[in-house]
């Protein structure tokens, strides 16, 4: 095992995983839906798919991300639901309190998750076990969110391996993996089990003769770094895998953006161009809660056909306001193949750093500008998220639907303002 | 079954207890249609903002149907949003 060079520290990392968490808080929330095969959808339609499905609908076969009309093949009386963001949001405040109470070093890594790092805390807890904290916190969830809701807890001693064993026995689990049974437990696992292992980095290993964790784990930091990855991902691997921390890295904003697919697809320009400026909208307002300022925009469409296209522009000066970023990513748009069916469609802005609006302009446009938008926003926070909006983008209003983000939860607060 | 959608003002009779780890307010009875119903569970009480006014959402449930009731902490009106029961489902 010494070979193995395994971090043979004490595992101080707590990852907790809200058990199906939409279905579970919708469960929850309404008594007769409890004990069913259930679903969350972002917006129910004919082509909509699951986003979060109850533990009783998977076990029937129901996988996230199945579109309704197999779900309803396979369970004729499968119940869907459309999200509740301020549901979701209230009990991701609760959970990160909880989390909070055992430790100031805690980072949520999405709605439903989140990890306690105890190493600084260690002395101030008593020394309790973790395991005998992860049991306080379960009960603590179930005393204050509800006694449907279940997490599943994983102790290891980096991010990585507390992941890995939060999703061993679900739901309700409770797991260690330190570097004494490390072993055991990849052993009875599949590659594609690992985070961040997905079909595209298994496709990679795979061509390199490793087709489990254990010869993921005994490949050399080399092999992995110069024959599978080809880059440095492959040392980090090789730690990681071993129970050593690399994930703790800030990760800088580099764009901003919105997407809309649409449910009916269509090459109609007014609607196109009304989505175009809704979604800047609430590009812009991403942008300036962030406090900062963009320079570059991209447009992108999927066409039904399957084709993609896109078309980008870097500018000198940087912009900030709902026009100006609907100005720049029309001209772009304007440039799209004519005739085409537009499937799906988005906008990205890049190039970012941090606002000088603070600073007074030489130039009294952009003062005009920077004093219109911040009225319109104040305006917009006290009486509900566009009431006041170009009239232009009024179709894109009614069409565009608020989604749930499932990765960084940095506009938590502003989705829960617009929903 | 479909949630039937109501979205008016009603009458509640409510708790207050600062005690509650769960809800401080807990609603206990409704009067709907000259009906008195009893509350037997809450589901879930989120806050969330209309503008800037404060909304309490309550979901909860009296053994058989779920309602959802909403308390503005501004104007302190109760209203009952909508009764709904998934075990009569279509």
């Amino acid at each position: 095992m010494s070979n193995l060079n395994l971090n043979t520290e004490e595992p101080l990392i707590m990852h907790i995983d809200l058990n199906s968490a939409f279905a579970t808080i919708e469960q929850q929330s309404r008594p007769s839906l409890r004990g069913k095969p259930m679903g969350v959808t972002n917006r129910i339609s004919k082509n909509c798919c699951v986003i979060a499905a109850s533990y009783q609908a998977k076990r029937l076969g129901v996988k996230v991300g199945m579109p309704l009309s197999e779900v309803k093949a396979i369970i004729p009386d499968f119940i869907i639901l459309e999200s509740d963001p301020a549901k979701y949001h209230y009990i991701y405040q609760k959970l990160a309190s909880i989390m909070k109470k055992y430790s100031p070093d805690i980072k949520m890594k999405s709605i439903d998750e989140g990890i306690i790092d105890f190493h600084s805390t260690r002395n101030n807890i008593n020394n309790k076990p973790l395991e005998i904290i992860g049991y306080e916190i379960k009960k603590t969830i179930k005393q204050e969110i509800g006694s449907v809701v279940t997490v599943n807890i994983g102790i290891g001693p980096n991010q990585f391996l507390a992941k890995v064993a939060a999703s061993l026995n679900k739901p309700d689990g409770m797991d260690i993996i330190n570097h004494r049974n490390l072993i055991n437990i990849y052993k009875t696992l599949k590659l594609t089990d690992l985070p961040g292992i997905a079909n595209h980095y298994e496709a990679r290993l795979n061509a390199s003769n490793i087709y489990s964790p254990i010869e993921f784990l005994n490949a050399s930091s080399d092999t992995l770094k110069k024959m599978v990855f080809n880059s440095v991902i492959g040392e980090d691997w090789y730690y990681r895998l071993r129970g050593y921390e690399m994930d703790n890295v800030q990760t800088k904003l580099g764009q901003v953006g919105r997407q809309w697919v649409l449910n009916k697809p269509t090459n109609q320009n007014d609607l196109l161009n009304s989505a175009l400026q809704y979604l800047c909208q609430t590009t812009g307002k991403k942008l300036r809660y962030q406090n900062v300022d963009a320079r570059g925009v991209l447009v992108w469409l999927n066409f039904t056909g399957g084709e993609s296209w896109y078309q980008r522009k870097m500018h000198k000066t940087a912009f900030f306001s709902d026009y100006d970023i609907y100005r720049r990513a029309l001209f772009l748009l304007n440039q799209r193949p004519i005739g085409a069916t537009v499937q799906a469609m988005g906008i990205t802005c890049y190039g970012l750093s941090r606002t000088s609006r603070h600073q007074i302009s030489l130039f009294d446009e952009v003062n005009k500008t920077d004093r219109l938008t911040t009225a319109v926003d104040i305006i917009n926070e006290n009486y509900g998220v566009f009431k006041i909006l170009s009239a232009n983008s009024l179709i894109g209003d009614k069409l565009i639907k608020q989604k749930i983000p499932f990765g960084g939860t940095e506009y938590f607060k502003l989705l829960i303002s617009s929903s | 079954m479909e949630p039937i959608y109501i979205n008016k003002p009603i009458e509640v009779a409510a708790t207050f207890d600062y005690k509650n780890p769960i809800s401080v307010c807990l609603p206990l009875k409704i009067k709907y249609q000259n009906k008195t119903i009893t509350l037997t569970e809450l589901g879930l009480r989120h806050p969330t903002k209309k503008g800037s006014r404060a909304i309490h959402v309550f979901d909860m449930s009296d053994g058989t149907n779920d309602y959802r009731l909403e308390f503005d902490s501004e104007t302190l009106i109760w209203r009952l949003i909508y009764i709904t029961n998934f075990n009569y489902h279509e």
